[in-house]
């Protein structure tokens, strides 16, 4: 245990170099923000609030939905290439090393969704309501993202064919959040979206509470817990085969 | 005994890649594991080193044959992969200090043997230089000193040398020997004989998933050394008697190639001197060369097949 | 022919490149229209930046050439650099004008209000070459092909917001409009709209010629470097 503990500077470290997930995943959408924040201006939604906080607040979300590409690059680096060996023939638990690379990688999502947040709460005036409410659905939208990408990593061989389906993850639930353009009002893509869309459900368990509906918040925030609980058991079991 | 195999058998599906394997590694020694591409060399670490389970037989490591890969022994054991494993975006110093820390190395220890290991391997200058940053066979010693950070008694090297340049190359050759020097046991595998016969105080010769056999360099050389090819270059061949060196003892045969003569004859005859004497007395002697055999040439008398591509010779 | 039938082989050699290549213009066809933006249905105002990375990725295989050494050994091969470029880029371009070929087509035989699928058809085909001109460009700075496709997400969804592909020009603010005008969707966003609302032949010819002009632009700066 303490020798996994040991490792995780190192794993900071690497993770802090790895400067295209930067560019991705904080730069990109700063600028994006950024640009929104100049065409929207003073635009107001159909609640009379700006409609510029509506996209900054689902661009911050969007965003975490790719945060567990982090985790699984890592865990490929480091559990199924030759590296591999090196850490199966060293007198430290693979099973936890592998758990302590992903907390790092959940972790640090979430330290780019906080980046995130503090841009566009303090830098373009977005109204999130409580911050450490909304750090907490980021966070869990963070974990929800990166156990799907795991199940992918561990269930699929081919670790580009796993990547490219945590992209398709990600685009499919903007796509199905009706982001890039609307989508038809069927039984099936509703529920998706009220039950399992984790970008919506974060949205919306932000949104509600924004607006002081704390029970209906608490119903979208259960809605991802419950999400992280069967990606948890089903990464478990997965991963107790593969690593 | 640092470790031994008994009678291990590994199968990959149907396919038998080693063959009822027993091997004894004793303290201080470098073992040559010899084989062409296929032999069931990384196999056979891998077995060794319990990354892989065997179907049968059992390891034995530092006299543990109960829980060989518990960690009590892993702590021991330094593993040099074949591939560069190490992480490109840390420096040489962050590297090392990993490794260190997962083999439970901590303080000043660590620092003085991260230090240390860097310096054996000649990369002394460059702890801050990222990995990614450096050349192939800066990258091959960086991943030695990765192993040996936490000074393992029983070190596996596992084609070390493949892809490098010849200076890398003799440094590591050059460090394998110091390391014996200090105490180390070495198991080294390679496909290239040259470097076996330079370092290895043994030699197993593993061929099919089978060990086809084992002793000194030498000994396995004498073993199949049945004649010697005596070449000397004169200056003037018309004159040479050449019955005269037909009729010495032993003498298989005598050819005459342009200002060439090439004597055959059986292993260790001595007859170099003889020879010479009779070419003397009617022309002058301009070069002379006596071919020996090398693992080679035993690995081709053993298996009838050549030892770098495992073709027939 | 050797290059550009082998980089055709390569291009759709295995399922998936196929899938992505062939079952994403056929499914654009299908999209949804906007209510009052796009004009066009969203598979065919998206399909610009679709046609982006679809450039990007297969010429990736110039990339994997020079990464696995391959560059190399034409390099000293008897054939020129110019040739190897040419069959390459041209390879790519046989793919695209498939796929808006089905794009566009296909949405006329299914019956969605395209206008004047003609022009729309020479649009895409216009802004294809240039498309692949630009990823010719784009690999020429990188060495890695992961990181070039990562790196042209980034700068792809900005390029797409800023040129008027993803959201109207109009709204952008002033300064970003005449940013705008520099980059090859701002012309692609245009060309969509004469499409839609029809105006002067020689306006159309204009957005190609400024495509074009781009391709040429792409091309040189994209050739000049050496595949080794």
């Amino acid at each position: 245990m303490m020798r996994v503990l040991r490792t995780i500077p190192y794993t900071v470290i690497r993770m802090s170099r790895d400067y295209i997930t930067l560019l991705l995943l904080l730069v990109v959408p700063i600028i994006l923000i950024t640009i929104f924040y100049f065409v929207l201006g003073d635009l107001k939604n159909q609640y009379g609030d700006p409609a510029f906080y509506d996209t900054a607040q689902l661009m911050t979300l969007v965003f975490q939905l790719f945060g567990g590409s982090i985790v699984i690059a890592h865990i490929q680096d480091d559990l199924f290439s030759p590296r591999r060996q090196r850490l199966m023939v060293a007198p430290m638990s693979r099973p936890f090393y592998a758990l302590s690379i992903s907390l790092c990688g959940m972790l640090y999502s979430i330290f780019l969704g906080f980046l995130l947040f503090l841009f566009t709460g303090i830098g373009l005036k977005v109204e999130w309501g409580n911050g450490f409410w909304v750090m907490y659905i980021i966070g869990l939208l963070a974990v929800l993202s990166s156990l799907v990408s795991l199940i992918l990593i561990f269930a699929v061989k081919n670790f580009k064919l796993a990547e490219r389906l945590s992209e398709v993850y990600g685009i499919g639930c903007i796509v199905l959040a009706g982001l890039f353009f609307p989508i038809p009002d069927y039984t099936v893509i509703t529920f998706i979206n009220e039950y399992l869309n984790p970008l919506l459900l974060a949205a919306n368990a932000i949104g509600y509470a924004q607006s002081n509906l704390f029970p209906d918040a608490y119903i979208y925030m259960i809605r991802l817990g419950v999400g992280i609980v069967i990606t948890f058991i089903i990464v478990f079991v997965l991963g107790r085969r593969k690593i | 005994m640092i470790a031994s195999l008994n009678g291990i058998v590994k199968r990959y599906d149907s396919k038998l890649v080693l063959d009822y394997i027993d091997l004894d590694i004793n303290e201080g020694q470098i073992i040559g594991l010899l084989g062409p591409n296929g032999a069931g060399k990384s196999t056979l670490i891998r077995c060794l080193t319990g990354m892989e389970t065997v179907n049968q037989g059992n390891v034995t490591l530092f006299g543990d044959g109960k829980k060989p890969f518990q960690n009590k022994n892993k702590e021991k054991i330094g593993l040099v992969t074949q591939e560069i494993s190490i992480f490109p975006e840390l420096t040489a110093q962050e590297n090392a200090n990993f490794f260190a820390g997962i083999y439970g190395l901590k303080g000043e220890v660590r620092k003085r043997r991260v230090a240390e290991a860097l310096a054996f391997v000649g990369l002394a200058e460059h702890t801050k230089g990222r990995a990614q940053n450096f050349s192939g066979g800066m990258q091959r010693r960086l991943n030695i000193a990765c192993s040996l950070v936490h000074d393992p008694k029983f070190l596996i090297m596992d084609e070390p040398t493949v892809g490098i340049d010849p200076q890398s190359r003799n440094h590591i050759l050059q460090a394998v020997k110091k390391l014996q020097r200090n105490g180390t046991t070495i198991l080294y595998t390679t496909h290239y004989m040259e470097e076996v016969e330079t370092i290895a105080s043994e030699v197993v010769i593993l061929d099919k998933g089978q060990i086809i056999t084992r002793g000194t360099v030498q000994d396995l050389i004498r073993n199949i050394q049945h004649e010697e090819r005596i070449k000397v270059e004169v200056s003037h061949p018309e004159e040479v008697s050449l019955e005269s060196i037909q009729a010495l003892p032993d003498v298989k045969q005598v050819i005459k190639d342009g200002n060439q003569i090439l004597v055959v004859s059986s292993a260790n005859s001595g007859h170099l001197d003889r020879i010479l004497t009779i070419i003397k007395e009617d022309s002058g002697v301009v070069g002379i060369n006596v071919e020996k055999a090398n693992l080679e040439d035993v690995f081709l008398t053993l298996t009838g097949r050549t030892l770098r591509d495992g073709g027939s010779a | 022919m050797t290059v550009f039938h082998f980089v055709l082989k390569r291009s759709i050699a295995n399922k998936t490149s196929l899938l992505i290549l062939f079952l994403f213009p056929v499914v654009a066809i299908f999209l949804p229209s906007g209510e009052y933006w796009p004009h066009l249905p969203y598979g065919y105002q998206y399909f610009g930046i679709f046609i982006l990375f679809i450039s990007l990725k297969l010429s990736g295989l110039i990339l994997e050439d020079r990464m696995r050494g391959i560059a190399k050994k034409v390099s000293i091969a008897p054939i020129s650099h110019f040739s190897y470029l040419a069959q390459n880029l041209l390879a790519y371009f046989s793919i695209l004008i498939l796929q808006c070929l089905i794009l566009v087509y296909g949405g006329v035989l299914v019956g969605k209000e395209l206008y004047q699928p003609f022009w729309l058809f020479i649009l895409f085909i216009t802004f294809s070459m240039a498309s692949i001109a630009f990823a010719l460009m784009w690999i020429s700075f990188f060495r890695n092909k992961e990181i070039s496709m990562l790196i042209f997400m980034s700068i792809i969804s900005v390029i797409a917001l800023i040129g008027g592909v993803l959201i109207p020009i109009e709204l952008l603010p002033e300064i970003l409009q005449k940013i705008a005008i520099m980059l090859p969707t701002f012309w692609l966003a245009w060309g969509i709209d004469w499409v839609v609302f029809g105006g002067e032949l020689k306006e159309f010819l204009l957005v190609n010629g400024m495509l074009i002009l781009y391709m040429f632009l792409f091309l040189i700066t994209g050739s000049v470097k050496k595949l080794h």
